[in-house]
């Protein structure tokens, strides 16, 4: 009886292993996020280089590699970072916003009801993960 | 101050907040003189928008008087009476630019949602969930409104407050409707939903030219109203077909304009609303898509259907058979109201737009909960409850 269960717990993992090679497998499949996080500045190129960059940029720049190049069309200039993970993502979006409407939108220090426990545990998170979005 | 918000679906309660501060330097401080429930907020209320949490300020379409401006407010006024735009536009951004201020790149600090769900994320909204940008809305005391100068209007002389208020969503969005739908003279156009969008579709479209406004719904005092105040041709659906009806009435065309004013809890009879309602209670589809199919098949050759009802994500058996074949022209989109206010505002002046017969119920705001049961039940022929904090 207990060899039989052996036999069956063994069976039962060995099936998990091999399910789990064949997800690995096939999510090795899937392409990856994309590596440069780009945004579009509704500003002149030359304002995003040389020595009047905003300090913000320049901060970005030490340690990532930025990507700068007038849009189609006339249309604003192309901003990319490398390797952007979540902070710089709301970084780079602070920025754009910054050039374009001279201020970044501030949401803390609003009006709210009575939150529940789990929503006051919650919602700096949940308020995070929606600003920097998920890759 | 008082303020109401959503505790939980189908739940919502007046309680005690903070007030508003200048967050922003561009930011007004509004003191709420009227703010309107809208068919919008409904999808908030039965639970179908997923970030909203128990303890945020509903509320988006509304009037008031500006009593407070940030250092870099410009244009606006402690003192002036106002309109605000229930989307929220930085004006600066190259979709504000070109006048498509729904689609701001600036206005909703929180885009992940929405960048997932839809590739992209669109303007920040009052009152209308954390994936809109979590904004506090405006069934409330006083308000912060963010790039006041872009987003307030000044009301003119002569507005009475209950046509002013809906300059801030139903009529321009009414007006949004049949303005992207490119209606021509002697148009034959039909409007999904008598509520206060769809008839305000109704108006504008007679503004433009159009020739007949056919108007759908199964509310008789919503058909009534629909006719005697803005000229609406009524059709209810629960006693005709509607496909049926709409080719008889226009020789075997069909409309030459859709217009489509109800949104992801959209009603209908049969078969297939019984399997929408199924299908979207088990979260098989975010939004039911009945009177959309309806506009989409009834639509003439080549025709054009203008998509103003609110929808989440995806709707089941979209025909896009229909859609390709018949060589429709599909629009759509959150209202761009800053496009339109100042005009609306205008001809609401002029005696041109009338849309105060829209306010059927105003109610305290601590009335508020009972005024979204009435307004959702359509109790009382209620169209649109408006509270004054």
């Amino acid at each position: 009886m207990v060899a039989k269960r052996s036999i069956a717990l063994a069976a039962l993992a060995a099936g998990g292993v091999a399910a789990l090679r064949r997800a690995r497998g096939r999510a090795a499949l899937r392409p990856g996020p994309a590596e440069w996080f780009a945004v579009t500045v509704a500003c002149d190129p030359a304002e995003l280089t040389g020595v009047n960059r905003p300090d913000a940029l320049a901060e970005l720049a030490e340690h990532h590699e930025v990507r700068i190049s007038p849009a189609p069309g006339g249309r604003g200039t192309e901003l990319a970072v490398h390797s952007a993970d979540g902070t710089v993502r709301e970084q780079v979006r602070a920025l754009k916003q910054l050039l374009e409407t001279g201020e970044v939108l501030r949401m803390e220090g609003q009006p709210e009801g009575h939150r529940t426990v789990l929503g006051r545990a919650t919602l700096p998170v949940a308020r995070q993960l929606m600003r920097r979005g998920v890759r | 101050m008082r303020a109401l918000c959503w505790a939980g679906v189908n739940e919502l309660a007046v309680q005690d907040v903070p007030d508003p501060a200048i967050l922003n330097r561009q930011d007004v401080i509004v003191r709420v003189t009227a703010s309107s429930t809208c068919g919008s907020d409904l999808h908030l209320l039965d639970g179908y928008v997923p970030t909203m949490m128990a303890g945020d300020v509903i509320g988006h379409e509304f009037l008031g008087e500006v009593v407070e401006v940030g250092p870099d407010v410009r244009d606006r006024r402690v003192g002036e009476k106002v309109v605000v735009c229930s989307i929220i536009g930085c004006g600066r951004c190259r979709n504000c630019r070109a006048e498509m201020w729904s689609l701001c790149d600036n206005s909703n600090p929180d885009p992940g949602f929405l960048e997932t769900l839809n590739g992209h994320a669109t303007a920040g909204i009052f009152g209308y969930s954390h994936a809109m940008g979590g904004f506090a809305g405006s069934h409330a005391e006083y308000i912060r409104v963010p790039y006041g100068d872009v987003n307030a209007f000044p009301v003119p002389e002569g507005v009475a407050d209950a046509n002013a208020v809906f300059a801030s969503d139903a009529v321009p969005t009414g007006w949004m409707g049949a303005d992207i739908a490119g209606i021509e003279p002697g148009d034959v156009v039909a409007v999904w939903g008598c509520g206060g969008v769809g008839q305000m579709a109704v108006r504008a479209a007679y503004l433009m030219g159009a020739e007949r406004v056919i108007a759908i719904d199964r509310f008789p005092e919503r058909l009534k109203m629909a006719a005697d105040h803005v000229g609406a041709e009524p059709l209810d659906y629960e006693k005709v077909d509607v496909l049926d009806a709409l080719k008889e009435t226009t020789g075997g065309r069909g409309p030459d304009v859709c217009i489509e004013a109800v949104g992801m809890e959209g009603h209908g009879t049969g078969a297939q609303y019984a399997y929408d309602r199924v299908k979207q209670a088990v979260r098989l589809q975010t939004d039911r898509g009945l009177p959309l199919r309806q506009a989409i098949h009834a639509c003439r050759k080549g025709g054009t259907v203008s998509v103003l009802g609110v929808y989440l994500g995806f709707v089941d058996k979209f025909p896009m058979g229909a859609v390709m074949n018949k060589g429709l022209t599909l629009r759509s989109g959150q209202q761009h109201g800053q496009r339109y206010i100042a005009m609306i505002l205008d001809r609401m002046a002029r005696g041109e737009i009338d849309a105060s017969h829209l306010l059927t119920h105003p109610m305290s705001l601590d009335d508020g909960p009972r005024g979204y049961e009435m307004f959702k039940n359509k109790e009382d022929g209620c169209v649109r409850a408006v509270f004054t904090p």
